[in-house]
């Protein structure tokens, strides 16, 4: 048999649905981590992209190196890299809430030590494509208009800040868009050094359930409906910040 | 080894152990890949608005399901699926190199269409002008330098597809990244280093590839002036 | 009389609701040279692009050589064999050198082996003037000279008449000259030509006929003498007089010049 499902598919889809408490959690976490690592990593991707284009000599190669270091490893090896430096260092401690909710008692960690570092992993990843996009974009934005800025009298700091910049991020949003909108996928990560997000939750539904090909698809369209979301979002917020010419 | 090993047989070990289900990995998902990529973007440059549509919604899919989940589907959601292979490691490596291949379908598919748009139209109609068919003037004209120009985002390709191919280890597939988790089972306290030596590994391998087909190769076709409209 | 080699009856096209050929026939006869010219948007390039089929007419026939383009039955890349094509932005084959852009044609479609079609390929970029830059790609050319490989391409494939599409508009005046000067050649030689151009000076040389096209009708016709000595309607007359002062010989351009000059 190369399905392991009964014949029924919407017995399968009632029977991953009872267990609605690990689903949301799960979900929770997935989101959580997910924006985290959207606002760290544009913070740090943003100083990355200005430090790599405006940095002079000493500064730009090593923005640069880190970029490419970055892009050119596994997420998984970085995973363990910075689980290895900051597992014991992090300590035991939890944050957390639970509460009762339709009979279930639901408990939604907020930090703990394995969390705090798939967050930082993911933060640095991110930031590191983020900067690419940001990059392109300021690129995009011609010389002259820093030359004009510079010649009314703004420092270089000045003219980044509210010429370059306001460009720059302005015509970023289709390809950062593209990086917001895909990033979920890549926090399934986490399920392997045991943090339990939407996809160790659908493998404990499983393992419970037996319904296996199920329960993955299921997560599999949870995925592509949330991206699609996401997507649809950003592109109404681009239609609406749209400025003619820019 | 009985004593803590050193830099260089960590080095070894992770090459050795690791690196060929790496490149059996690597080399089937990207070649699968390209032939259903190639595929997919001749349906929609060139398809009936049925084709068009079918590409389109497949990339929205496979762009969609994180890599993990679509292994899982085909190791532990399909475990039928390569019932021809007797060894469970061999359907692991299947499975694995499945779900890597249709995800690589897809984002070389957008490679190719892009390519092939990015051809001048006008070179179309001269060899229309000369009496070409169809099919001689993409086979002749359009392919030759649509090929040309997707090389850089194929080199892009290759360095994402031998990073994903890390997951293959959370299916008991032993490969590089788990060679060098494997190491530190008796000696814990390694795991930043063996990381290290991994993450070197890994960039030796993704690093010089994009970066010589990647900006060498725009500048080359720059200067031959194709790919400008 | 023989079969006219190009045969065009009652030609309609239309792009959405803008009709922009309505009704157009006329005959190319074998080494005739004909020039239609007139204002932009009037259909010139549009006509070319029916004559080979690359976008077809709503309505109308085109005959080469007396056999139908409209038959069903016929191929249309066969016809096209027998029909070259000049563009006006060249669309030279960018991953190919001069000379494989004019051999593939011959190798691809005629069926020449590697060698034959090499040999016909550097006879016509002889015939060009090309020869030492065959093995030179289109982008280390100029564009005079990417011209010169593309006129070279058509030639190769022996065709019953070339089309030449505002050959001359895409490129720096002072390489011009070159292209015109090997259309000239060729002409003299005997080829089938219609051109669609603004350069007066080469109709007036070659021309057998000068058809002059406007908002998709035909004007007015005849001899280069008939329009440069007593054009009929006020339209060519206006047209050609733009045309004088775009190439700065009008009188009345250069008059206030001197009157100022003068004082």
């Amino acid at each position: 048999m190369i399905f392991q499902t009964s014949s029924n598919p919407i017995e399968d889809f009632l029977a991953i649905l009872s267990h609605w408490d690990k689903i949301f959690t799960g979900f929770v976490m997935t989101m959580w981590l997910y924006a985290w690592a959207l606002l760290i990593g544009f913070v740090i991707g943003l100083m990355l992209a200005i430090l790599r284009h405006y940095g002079g000599r000493i500064i730009s190669p090593i923005a640069t190196g880190y970029i490419e270091i970055v892009r050119g490893t596994p997420m998984l090896v970085q995973l363990w890299l910075i689980y290895s430096l900051l597992l014991n260092p992090l300590g035991r401690g939890v944050f957390y809430t639970s509460f009762e909710f339709f009979g279930k008692d639901i408990t939604l960690v907020f930090f703990n030590a394995r969390i705090i570092i798939c967050i930082i992993t993911l933060s640095l990843n991110s930031s590191a494509y983020q900067a690419e996009y940001i990059r392109g974009s300021i690129l995009s934005v011609s010389t002259g208009q820093m030359t004009a800025a510079q010649s009314l009298g703004m420092s270089k700091i000045e003219s980044i800040r509210h010429i370059v910049l306001p460009q720059a991020l302005r015509r970023v949003i289709p390809s950062w868009s593209n990086e917001a909108a895909y990033l979920p996928k890549y926090t399934v990560i986490v399920s392997i050094i045991g943090v339990a997000d939407i996809f160790n939750q659908a493998k404990n539904i499983g393992f419970q359930t037996l319904l296996y090909f199920p329960v993955y698809i299921f997560v599999a369209i949870i995925f592509i409906i949330t991206i699609t979301l996401i997507s649809k979002a950003l592109d109404i917020v681009h239609k609406r910040t749209a400025i003619p010419g820019l | 080894m009985s004593e803590t090993p050193d830099l260089s047989t960590i080095f070894f070990y992770i090459i050795t152990r690791g690196l060929p289900n790496t490149l059996v990995l690597t080399i089937f998902g990207l070649v699968l890949g390209f032939l259903l990529g190639l595929a997919l973007s001749l349906m929609s440059v060139y398809g009936s608005i049925e084709l068009r549509w079918v590409a389109s919604g497949y990339e929205k899919l496979l762009r969609g399901i994180p890599i993990l989940i679509l292994i899982y589907i085909f190791r532990w959601g399909m475990p039928g699926l390569f019932w021809y292979f007797e060894s469970s490691l061999d359907r692991g490596l299947a499975s694995v190199v499945l779900a890597l291949a249709l995800r690589s379908g897809a984002y070389q598919s957008q490679i190719f269409r892009g390519a092939i748009l990015s051809v001048n139209p006008g070179q179309m109609d001269a060899g229309f002008a000369l009496g070409m068919t169809r099919f001689q003037a993409f086979r002749y004209i359009v392919m030759p330098q649509a090929l040309r120009l997707a090389v850089p985002g194929w080199s892009n390709e290759y360095a994402v597809v031998i990073k994903d191919s890390s997951f293959a280890l959370d299916v008991g597939i032993f490969e590089m990244t788990k060679a060098a988790n494997q190491l530190t089972v008796n000696f814990p306290q390694l795991l930043t280093m063996t990381m290290v030596v991994a993450a070197i590994i890994y960039f030796l391998f993704t690093f010089p590839v994009t970066k010589f087909f990647g900006d060498r190769q725009t500048k080359k076709l720059k200067d031959l002036g194709m790919g400008g409209n | 009389m023989s079969e006219p080699i190009l045969r065009l009856v009652d030609i309609w096209k239309s792009y959405e609701d803008l009709e922009v050929l309505k009704g157009i026939s006329f005959d190319v006869a074998e080494k005739q040279v004909k020039v239609v010219f007139g204002p932009s948007g009037s259909g010139k390039s549009t006509l070319l692009r029916c004559i080979n089929m690359l976008d077809p007419p709503d309505k109308g026939e085109i005959f080469l050589s007396g056999q139908s383009f409209m038959d069903p039955s016929v191929k249309l890349n066969k016809m096209r064999e027998k029909i070259g094509m000049v563009f006006q932005h060249f669309n030279l084959f960018a991953h190919l050198k001069a000379i494989d852009n004019v051999s593939i044609g011959l190798r691809r479609v005629k069926g020449f082996s590697k060698e034959e079609a090499h040999a016909k390929a550097l006879d016509a970029l002889k015939s060009v003037k090309l020869t030492e830059w065959a093995e030179h790609y289109p982008a280390q050319l100029s564009g005079g000279q990417q011209q010169r490989v593309g006129i070279a391409r058509a030639l190769a494939m022996e065709p019953d008449l070339i089309l030449f599409d505002e050959p001359t508009s895409a490129l720096d005046p002072e390489l011009i000259g070159e292209v015109l000067q090997v259309m000239l050649d060729i002409a003299k030689a005997g080829t089938t030509m219609l051109v669609v151009t603004h350069e007066m000076g080469f109709a007036r040389a070659v021309a057998s006929e000068m058809i002059f096209l406007d908002e998709g009708v035909v004007v007015e016709r005849g001899t280069p003498k008939h329009f440069f000595e007593s054009p009929k309607s006020e339209r060519v007359k206006h047209f050609l007089k733009q045309i004088d002062v775009l190439y700065g010989r009008h009188e009345e351009l250069l008059e206030p010049f001197d009157k100022e000059v003068n004082k």
